[in-house]
């Protein structure tokens, strides 16, 4: 669970970046943050991460040891050593993906579990043979088994960002968080990725920032808008026109158009699929 | 006075005037340098006379010079993993990525320092540590690999995209793992190439370090040139160029195909 209380960020010329941001997310929920650029969603999701220190304002987040007990974390006050404890426990989706491109598919799914692993271990052995098999049926599990010795910076964006899914799904941990997974992808794609993070959803809270206003409707079970810094609607997926023309201001025609051209997209991101295959020398093995 | 609508259009006679200025340099210089061109003619038929006694090459010092050629490549050999190895330690410690800003200016510094020094330089001081031999050659060019493998390695690193490392550090890893799994798998081909580069350096370095008493081959050509031996002198440059040509064709050979394998599995 992950509980968000009074969250600020000020910069230091006294700008107000996010204001008093307070919400709590369970298991069961997949909420899907929505705003205008620059409204505070990812900055809200990076402060989570321990990325960014919050002016004020606690981040919460607790986690079912493997022994049964219950251990609360509470993000804004963490020693670099806790933090990597915290962070191997939340299951991050970037935009892009944001793998190793050079390292294959199976590797960056692997890398999932690597802060479980001592240091020692990992410059001298690796990962063990059942480790391997396990990312496998992650990998399997997207869809992806026939790229997994492919390296990830031949694959297409919408591959790359089910490697980073699996990669997430193989770390094992108690939330996900997801940053645009779905921004840089066309409209099928998108769908793909939304269709495959929403089961996530049925154990583990996760936390999406979207910027499709359609897809949130249509695969979260709820959406927090924030606007300015501050959340001014949370509560059911299915926001009405007027309360989205709140949000988006100036942008919602932007917003409003994407679903029109899902159609004509559909086809592109096929070919763009095909293309990437055909490319010299990244014949599949 | 040259102006029209306060456009100035003195700005279009600029190249004239530095062109000028870098002349007026150059005279200044070879007026320093005590450059004589007639020297050049008047000495024509010494040089012609001495490359006659550089004929015909000595070829008794034939099996000398191959085994002192092999000596001069397994210095280069021992030397650049070694440099290769140190290079790896200041380019990670050089990257401000991943360093912390106070171990980045030290590594800064002294890689700047050691680009600076010449490897003779490094050799001159090694051999008052270690002695004259091949140890203190072999240090020299282990050291002198730092400020070009170093650098290059540096800079690479902090070319990685900033997102990659910080998706890879969400996982909950250390500083160790991090650049074991995001940082050298970005970067490792690349500073293989140029390893394989520094090794071809390197063998021509040892022949230069070797004259001053680092051994191998450029001893045994210093030697014979003190001795006014010009004919081994001959023999013992052939196998240098036998030796140098060798290890550029060697070096672009495994360059070519790390490059390929990167290229194809990028």
């Amino acid at each position: 669970m992950i509980r968000i209380d009074g969250l600020c960020k000020k910069l230091p010329d006294g700008r107000s970046l996010l204001n008093n941001i307070s919400f709590s997310v369970k298991a069961g929920e997949f909420v899907g943050i929505l705003g205008g650029s620059g409204a505070g969603k990812s900055l809200t999701l990076r402060c989570v991460m321990g990325l960014v220190q919050p002016t004020a304002g606690d981040i919460i987040f607790s986690r079912t040891k493997a022994s049964g007990e219950e251990e609360t974390f509470c993000i804004q006050n963490l020693s670099e050593r806790r933090l990597r404890e915290a962070r191997r426990d939340m299951g991050v989706i970037f935009q892009g993906g944001n793998l190793v491109k050079r390292l294959t598919a199976l590797e960056n799914v692997m890398m999932g579990r690597l802060g479980h692993i001592s240091p020692v271990r990992s410059w001298l052995y690796g990962f063990t043979d059942q480790e391997a098999k396990e990312a496998y049926e992650v990998l399997k599990s997207m869809k992806m088994e026939d790229y997994a010795s492919r390296r990830v910076g031949n694959l297409s964006g919408g591959e790359q960002q089910r490697v980073a899914i699996a990669r997430a799904i193989f770390q094992k941990p108690a939330l996900y968080l997801a940053d645009e997974p779905v921004s840089s992808l066309d409209p099928k794609n998108a769908r793909k990725v939304m269709k495959l993070l929403k089961p996530l959803s049925k154990d583990k809270p996760v936390i999406g920032v979207f910027h499709q206003p359609h897809l949130t409707a249509e695969f979260c079970t709820r959406v927090i808008a924030i606007k300015g810094g501050e959340i001014v609607y949370d509560g059911a997926p299915d926001l009405d026109a007027a309360t989205l023309a709140m949000v988006y201001e100036g942008e919602l025609e932007e917003v409003a158009r994407e679903p029109a051209s899902v159609a004509a997209d559909a086809s592109s991101g096929f070919a763009a699929e095909e293309v990437a295959s055909l490319r010299p020398g990244t014949i599949t093995p | 006075m040259s102006g029209i609508d306060g456009y100035d259009f003195r700005r279009y006679r600029r190249p004239a005037a530095y062109l000028t200025s870098l002349a007026a340099l150059i005279a200044l210089a070879a007026w320093q340098a005590e450059v004589d061109l007639g020297m050049f003619f008047r000495n024509a038929d010494k040089g012609v006379a001495q490359l006659g006694a550089h004929f015909p090459p000595d070829s008794s010092v034939i099996g000398i010079m191959v085994k002192e050629s092999l000596i001069t490549v397994a210095m280069a050999l021992l030397a650049t993993p070694l440099g290769g190895a140190i290079s790896l330690v200041f380019g990670i410690a050089a990257a401000k990525n991943i360093s912390p800003p106070f171990i980045r200016s030290i590594a800064r510094g002294l890689i700047s320092i050691e680009r600076a020094l010449p490897e003779i330089v490094v050799l001159l001081f090694l051999i008052v540590v270690f002695g004259i031999g091949y140890f203190a050659g072999i240090m020299a060019l282990a050291i002198g690999c730092v400020g070009m493998l170093g650098r290059l390695l540096g800079d690479a690193i902090e070319e990685i995209d900033k997102k990659t490392l910080e998706s890879v550090e969400l996982v909950g890893v250390t500083r160790s793992q991090l650049v074991r799994y995001a940082v050298l798998p970005e970067v490792l081909p690349a500073f293989i190439s140029n390893l394989i580069f520094r090794f071809e350096v390197n063998i021509r370095a040892s022949v230069v370090l070797g004259a001053v008493g680092a051994g191998g081959v450029g001893y045994e050509l210093g030697k014979a040139m003190d001795l006014s031996d010009y004919q081994q002198a001959t023999t013992a440059i052939l196998a240098i160029v036998v030796l140098v040509l060798l290890s550029e064709r060697l070096s672009d050979f495994l360059r070519k195909k790390v490059n390929a394998k990167s290229a194809a599995l990028a």
